[in-house]
C-alpha cells in the first residue's frame, strides 16, 4: 500500500475535489462514506454531487425506474452503519415472501415476523401521489450525503475530457472545473453512458435487458386486505415471462417483470393469468408503466487513472437487490478514494475484487435462475417443490434448506454462490426426489 | 432463518406484533411494549439490536438492587458485547414504553464483516463512546469509594463496609474478611455474610486457601475448590472461591473470601473487580487501624499523665 502511495501522486488530499455523476443511491452511499472515511483520518473532501432529477417530484420526472425493495440484509447493515430507515422513507415494512404457481402457493417469513424488508419509491411514487407524507428513498439518500458536507447541483453532465492528467466537467458547453476523481454513478437508461464510452479509456454501455414496471393504484385498505405485508412472487408458465413480483407500497402496489423481450402487452397478459386475478382484486387501475433497462453485464473496463464507474453504471447483482450492490460497491470506491488513492493501479488492486465479485456471483446468479426457469416451466417438478417446502414447515425441527434458499433467491438475501452451495445439500436433494418419484407415480 | 406459513392471513394495514403493540405500515423491525424485557443478564446473546423509536433502560443485578447502567435512545446499538465477547449478556435490557427494535443476527452480521471489515466502524464508536462514559462514571464512583473509606475509622464498622461494597459489585452466596492477630498468629473473620458468618473459623498462615493467600500475597480463583488439597471442607457446601490479600507496604494483614455454593462461577474479570477493591481497602484499613493504634497510644499516655498527676 504505502510502495503505491510514495510511488504516485494519486492519494487525495485535505481538500481535493470529487465529482459524483448521478445522485442515486450508488452517488450518495459514495458520498457518505467517503465524507465519513476522510473524517476519520482528518481530511475535508469537496464532494459535488451532479444530479438533474428532483427526487421530491412525483411521476417520471422524479422516478429511477425501480422495483423498490430494500433487503433484510440491506437494512440491518445500514442500520449499523447508523442510517436507519424512516417511517417516512419506508412506504411499507415487509415480513414475508408469497410465492405463487399454478400448482398452489407458499409463503416465507423473517423469524417472528419481524418487519425486516422495506419497499420504497425512488422517486416520491407515481403522478398525482403528491401531498402525501412520504419522502423518496433517493432523496433521503442524497440529503443524507448533503448533511455530511456534499454539495448537490441539479446540473447534467454533457461532457468529460482530461486536461493536465485531470478530467474536466462541462454542463451546457460550459466548463464547471477539474477534479481529483470522477465517479460515474449513474444509471444504465443516462445519457451520460456516452459521455464516458467518448472518453476512450475503454468503458463500454454495461449489457442490458429490458424489464417491465407498472403502478397498480388501489385502496390502502384493500392492499392491507389482499397483500398484508408480503411481496408476492409468480413463477408462471406464461410465455417469456420469467418471473414477476407484486410489491405493496401505500396506495400502489408495484409490479415488476422480468423476461424475454418484454413489452406493454406481457403485463397484461399476467394480469389475465387466473393465478394472479386470486391475488388482485377486480376493480384496479393502471396508474403508470414503463420499460426501463437493466444492467445484466458489467463494463469491462470500469476505471482509469481519476475515474471509476460504480453501481448501474458499472457492476450490480443480476435481477435482484441493485440497492445492495449500489451500498457494496459505492463504499468499496469510497474506501480506495480516500485510503488508498485514485490512479487505475490503485482501483485494480483495491476496488476490482469487489466489482469481479459481484461478477462471478451473477455467474452463480444465472445458474440459480435457470433452475427456477426448470422448475417455472415443469408442472412435476414445481409442485415436488413446494411439497417439500411445506414439509419442511411442518417439521419444527427441519433446518428449512429449500425455503430458505428460495427465500434468499427471492429476496437478494444471500450472495448466489452461497445460495448455489447450499442448493448442492444431499438432504435437501434426496427429499426433492423422493417427492418427484411420489408425484411421478401418480401423475403417470 | 426464515419462517415459513402456506397460508396469508392480513387484515389491516397495521399489525399486531406478538406482544399487542401496534405497528405502523412503514414501520421496519419489532415493537416492545412498556417494561417488557427484550434480553435478560446472564442469556446467551445471538442477536445485536438497533433501536428504531422509543427507549431502552440497560440495568445490571446486584446483591441488594438492580442499577441502572444506561437509558438508551432512537438509533443507539446494543447487545452487541455479548456477540464479540461471546460471554452471556452482561445486563438486562427492558421497554421503556412501546419501543421498536430491528434485530440483527450475529450470523449475517460476521458474514458482512468479513467482506467489508470497516463495517465495525460504527460499533467500535459506540463502544468507544460507551468506555469513555464508563471511564468517567468509575471516576467517580473510585472518588467517592476512597472518601468513604478514608472517612471511617472504626476496623469492625471498616470490614463490614468494605464486604457489603463488594456484594454489591459481585453476587455471591457467601463472603468474609479476615485479618490477621499478630499476637496469637491465627486469621479470624472481623465480618462475614452467608453460610461463612462462622465467627469461630480461625486459621494459622499457610492453612486452607485463605492461609496460603495470606502466606504468598496471591490472589487467587479457584473453580473447583473441592479437587484444592488446601480447601478445608466444613459444614456448608462450597463449590467456588474468590480470596485476595488485604496487603499494605509489603505485608499482608488479611484477605477478602468471596464464594459460591451453587453452581454460578467466578470469573477472571471477578478477581480483578475484587483484587481492585482489596487494594482501596487495605489504604482504609490501615489508615483505621493506625488511627485505632494512635487512639490507644492516646488514652495510654493520657491515662499515665493522670496516673502522675493523682500521685
Amino acid at each position: 500500500m504505502q510502495e503505491i502511495m510514495d510511488a504516485n501522486p494519486y492519494a487525495l488530499e485535505d481538500g481535493s475535489h470529487i465529482a459524483v455523476i448521478g445522485g442515486g443511491p450508488t452517488g450518495s452511499f459514495f458520498s457518505i462514506f467517503a465524507m465519513k472515511m476522510a473524517k476519520m483520518i482528518g481530511e475535508e473532501l469537496n464532494i459535488t454531487i451532479f444530479e438533474p432529477k428532483d427526487f421530491t417530484k412525483d411521476g417520471p420526472g422524479g422516478c429511477n425506474r425501480c422495483g423498490g425493495v430494500i433487503s433484510e440484509l440491506l437494512v440491518q447493515t445500514l442500520a449499523v452503519e447508523g442510517i436507519n430507515l424512516p417511517d417516512s422513507v419506508v412506504q411499507k415494512g415487509i415480513n414475508s415472501y408469497k410465492l405463487h404457481t399454478t400448482n398452489g402457493s407458499v409463503s416465507i417469513g423473517t423469524p417472528l415476523f419481524e418487519k425486516t424488508i422495506a419497499t420504497v419509491y425512488r422517486g416520491v411514487g407515481p403522478k398525482g401521489i403528491m401531498g402525501k407524507d412520504k419522502e423518496s428513498f433517493d432523496n433521503f439518500l442524497l440529503n443524507l450525503a448533503v448533511k455530511e458536507g456534499a454539495l448537490h447541483m441539479p446540473l447534467r453532465i454533457d461532457h468529460v475530457e482530461y486536461r493536465n492528467q485531470k478530467p474536466v466537467l462541462f454542463a451546457k458547453n460550459k466548463k464547471i472545473r477539474d477534479f481529483d476523481l470522477v465517479i460515474g454513478t449513474f444509471g444504465v437508461n443516462s445519457t451520460a453512458v456516452k459521455v464516458f464510452e467518448g472518453l476512450g479509456f475503454g468503458y463500454k454501455s454495461p449489457a442490458i435487458t429490458t424489464a417491465a414496471i407498472a403502478e397498480i393504484g388501489l385502496d390502502r385498505d384493500m392492499i392491507s386486505e389482499y397483500f398484508g405485508n408480503s411481496i408476492h412472487l409468480f413463477l408462471l408458465p406464461i410465455k417469456d415471462i420469467k418471473f414477476a413480483a407484486m410489491i405493496p407500497k401505500g396506495t400502489y402496489v408495484t409490479l415488476c417483470m422480468l423476461g424475454k423481450n418484454v413489452t406493454a402487452h406481457m403485463v397484461n397478459a399476467l394480469l389475465d393469468h387466473h393465478v394472479v386475478k386470486k391475488v388482485l382484486p377486480e376493480n384496479y387501475e393502471i396508474n403508470c408503466r414503463c420499460l426501463p433497462k437493466m444492467n445484466i453485464g458489467a463494463p469491462k473496463v470500469p476505471f482509469t487513472d481519476r475515474i471509476v464507474m460504480c453501481g448501474d453504471a458499472g457492476s450490480t447483482r443480476l435481477f435482484k437487490d441493485g440497492l445492495g450492490a449500489a451500498y457494496i460497491m459505492g463504499k468499496a470506491a469510497a474506501k480506495t478514494a480516500v485510503f488508498q488513492g485514485v490512479s487505475k493501479e490503485h482501483f485494480h488492486k483495491y476496488y476490482y475484487p469487489f466489482y469481479k465479485s459481484i461478477i462471478i456471483d451473477n455467474y452463480f446468479g444465472r445458474f440459480l435462475y435457470a433452475m427456477t426457469e426448470i422448475y417455472r416451466k415443469n408442472k412435476l417438478l414445481c409442485k415436488g417443490m413446494l411439497n417439500v417446502v411445506q414439509k419442511e414447515q411442518q417439521n419444527v425441527h427441519d433446518r428449512k434448506r429449500l425455503s430458505t434458499i428460495m427465500w434468499d433467491i427471492f429476496t437478494g438475501n444471500e450472495r448466489y454462490k452461497n445460495i448455489f452451495f447450499r442448493s448442492l445439500s444431499l438432504k435437501m436433494n434426496i427429499d426433492l426426489l423422493k417427492e418427484f418419484a411420489k408425484l411421478s407415480v401418480r401423475f403417470y | 432463518m426464515t419462517g415459513i406459513n402456506t397460508e396469508c392471513s392480513f387484515t389491516n394495514e397495521l399489525i399486531i406484533s406478538n406482544q399487542g403493540a401496534i405497528m405502523k405500515e412503514g414501520e421496519l423491525g419489532r415493537v416492545y411494549s412498556d417494561g417488557e424485557i427484550i434480553f435478560k443478564e446472564g442469556e446467551t446473546g445471538n442477536v445485536m439490536y438497533v433501536l428504531q423509536s422509543g427507549k431502552v433502560k440497560i440495568t445490571k443485578k446486584t446483591a441488594s438492587e438492580n442499577i441502572t447502567l444506561a437509558i438508551l435512545e432512537s438509533g443507539e446499538i446494543f447487545g452487541e458485547m455479548a456477540l464479540f465477547d461471546r460471554l452471556p449478556r452482561s445486563a438486562t435490557a427492558t421497554a421503556l414504553g412501546n419501543t421498536r427494535v430491528l434485530h440483527i443476527d450475529k450470523k449475517k452480521l460476521f458474514s458482512t464483516i468479513s467482506r467489508d471489515p470497516t463495517l465495525v466502524f460504527k460499533v467500535i464508536e459506540t463502544m468507544s463512546q460507551r468506555i469513555r462514559r464508563l471511564d468517567e462514571e468509575l471516576t467517580k464512583v473510585k472518588k467517592k469509594k476512597i472518601d468513604i473509606l478514608h472517612l471511617s475509622i472504626d476496623v469492625d464498622e471498616l470490614c463490614n463496609l468494605i464486604l457489603e461494597e463488594a456484594r454489591n459489585v459481585i453476587a455471591s452466596d457467601n463472603g468474609s474478611i479476615m485479618l490477621f492477630d499478630d499476637n496469637r498468629k491465627l486469621l479470624s473473620i472481623k465480618a462475614a455474610f452467608g453460610a461463612e458468618s462462622e465467627p469461630k473459623t480461625k486459621l494459622t498462615i499457610g492453612k486452607g486457601i485463605a492461609g496460603d493467600v495470606l502466606k504468598t500475597g496471591r490472589a487467587e480463583l479457584v473453580n473447583n475448590v473441592t479437587m484444592d488439597p488446601r480447601f478445608i471442607p466444613g459444614a456448608m457446601n462450597v463449590k467456588s472461591v474468590l480470596c485476595v490479600p488485604l496487603r499494605y507496604k509489603g505485608h499482608n494483614f488479611g484477605v477478602i473470601n468471596m464464594s459460591n455454593s451453587s453452581e454460578k462461577l467466578f470469573t477472571i474479570d471477578h478477581l480483578k473487580l475484587l483484587h481492585s477493591l482489596a487494594t482501596y481497602a487495605s489504604f482504609a484499613m490501615q489508615n483505621a487501624r493506625n488511627f485505632s493504634n494512635l487512639k490507644i497510644a492516646t488514652d495510654e499516655v493520657i491515662r499515665h499523665a493522670t496516673m502522675l498527676d493523682m500521685l
